[in-house]
């Protein structure tokens, strides 16, 4: 796990719109857990999303494990995500849904049956390995969603 | 009792929307039909007043026309011009689809509307210049000229479908990918072409029918070499009531094809492909 921290992070949609975020600055140290509450439309999502890097940031400084990571694009910030809407990839079954992560890691195929067999156990999915996100409940795919981000060891969730 | 008036006046709207619908098609259909029938008759059969209901079937105007070494080749540029051209289109319009679907900004949507505006002057308008700069440029009845064309006028209306398809897509699937490792590119390959065949399958389908049924600009700028199908069969439909049944049989002929693919495609344009992907 790597420390993330926000230095007078201000982000706009648009030029002439008000700002979503205004001026946020804070520091999650390593091992540490992050619990952002708020109303709807406060911005929990819009700062999460800059963290993965799926939103830019207007401006202000965003460093993960101490590296400035404003212009790095998703890819090589090595985060996992759980989102809202699960994300699923249909055409994919459970087990290929699970090591999609780590086969874009180019890991070995021994080593990713190995992980993905201790999420699925953990998640209670072993049964479901090859089924389509289609066929499952709607806790199944939560579970899923969830297991996705589980065997790649990030540096943060 | 309340009830049964309105069960009654439902009836009768369902009774009345089957008998237009039932219109609707006769009056379409009919002339098609009649054509079918009369590419079976013998041509004095077939000219006979009052039509006869009776009469000895004959495939002798089929043989007539898939012998013939001109439909043949016009079969044959049809097919080549119609097939490159969807595969150009969806090569084209499939990147630049989903590339229009996903950054929404206002230059994107210019484009769009330019595209727009492009596909709908009419074709008319571009058969002088057209003509000119392929005889210029050596291009003048050639198969290559129609596929260009041809892609080019159905470009727009490509993008377009493709990008109401990509819509439909949540943005959400490609972010996860990101967020996995993958680039851009990686994400639309790996989470987003797998899925995107009803809606590749349907956009071939309008481009094929649309390249395939091309008649005004094939008219103006061909003459034997490139010539293709509906500018042969209406080449047929002359005044000289002995061509009739060769002309209807041609004319079935061309219709079957088309007919053939769109049945052919049509298992592909099953909905659901993104069923439990995302939380709705």
């Amino acid at each position: 796990m790597s420390s993330i921290e926000f230095q007078h992070v201000r982000k706009q949609y648009g030029h002439n719109r008000k700002a979503v975020i205004e001026d946020i600055s804070f520091e999650v140290r390593e091992n540490e857990f992050l619990v952002l509450v708020g109303p709807s439309g406060c911005g929990k999502t819009t700062t999460l999303r800059m963290i993965a890097g799926l939103e830019t940031i207007t401006a202000g400084e965003l460093y993960i494990g101490g590296k400035l990571v404003n212009k790095l694009p998703p890819k090589e910030r090595n985060l996992a995500m759980v989102f809202q809407n699960y994300a699923l990839y249909p055409h994919l079954d459970v087990y290929g849904n699970l090591a999609f992560g780590l086969r874009m890691q180019k890991r070995s195929e021994e080593e990713i049956r190995r992980k993905v067999e201790e999420v699925s156990r953990i998640l209670e999915l072993d049964a479901l390995l090859d089924w389509k996100p289609g066929e499952l409940s709607g806790g199944q795919r939560q579970r899923v969603a969830l297991g996705r981000a589980l065997p790649v060891r990030r540096k943060s969730f | 009792m309340d009830i049964s008036v309105k069960k009654r006046k439902k009836r009768i709207t369902k009774a009345l929307l089957i008998a237009g619908l039932l219109l609707f098609f006769l009056v379409n259909v009919f002339p098609f039909f009649w054509q079918v029938r009369m590419s079976f008759m013998y041509t004095i059969d077939a000219i006979t007043m009052p039509p006869k209901l009776r009469f000895p079937p004959t495939l002798e105007y089929y043989r007539e026309v898939l012998h013939d070494r001109m439909f043949r080749s016009a079969f044959f540029n049809t097919m080549l011009i119609s097939l490159t051209s969807v595969l150009i289109s969806i090569a084209v319009g499939a990147p630049f689809g989903y590339a229009l679907s996903r950054f929404t900004s206002g230059g994107s949507f210019g484009l769009l509307v330019v595209s727009l505006i492009f596909r709908a002057l009419p074709g008319m308008v571009f058969i002088i210049p057209y003509y000119y700069i392929s005889m210029n440029m050596g291009l003048y009845d050639t198969p290559l000229l129609l596929i260009l064309i041809t892609t080019a006028t159905n470009q727009p209306f490509t993008v377009w479908m493709l990008r109401s398809f990509f819509i439909t897509i949540p943005k959400s699937l490609d972010e996860a990918a990101m967020v996995d490792g993958c680039s851009r590119f990686q994400a639309f390959f790996k989470t987003i072409f797998p899925i995107m065949g009803p809606g590749v399958a349907t956009t071939a389908i309008f481009t094929f029918l649309s390249a395939y049924n091309e008649f005004m600009l094939a008219q103006a700028l061909t003459s034997t070499q490139a010539m293709t199908l509906p500018v042969m069969v209406s080449q047929l439909t002359t005044e000289n009531i002995r061509y009739w049944s060769v002309s209807a049989a041609s004319s079935v002929a061309i219709a079957l094809p088309a007919v053939l693919v769109t049945l052919v495609m049509q298992k592909y344009l099953v909905k659901g492909m993104t069923n439990g992907a995302v939380k709705e």
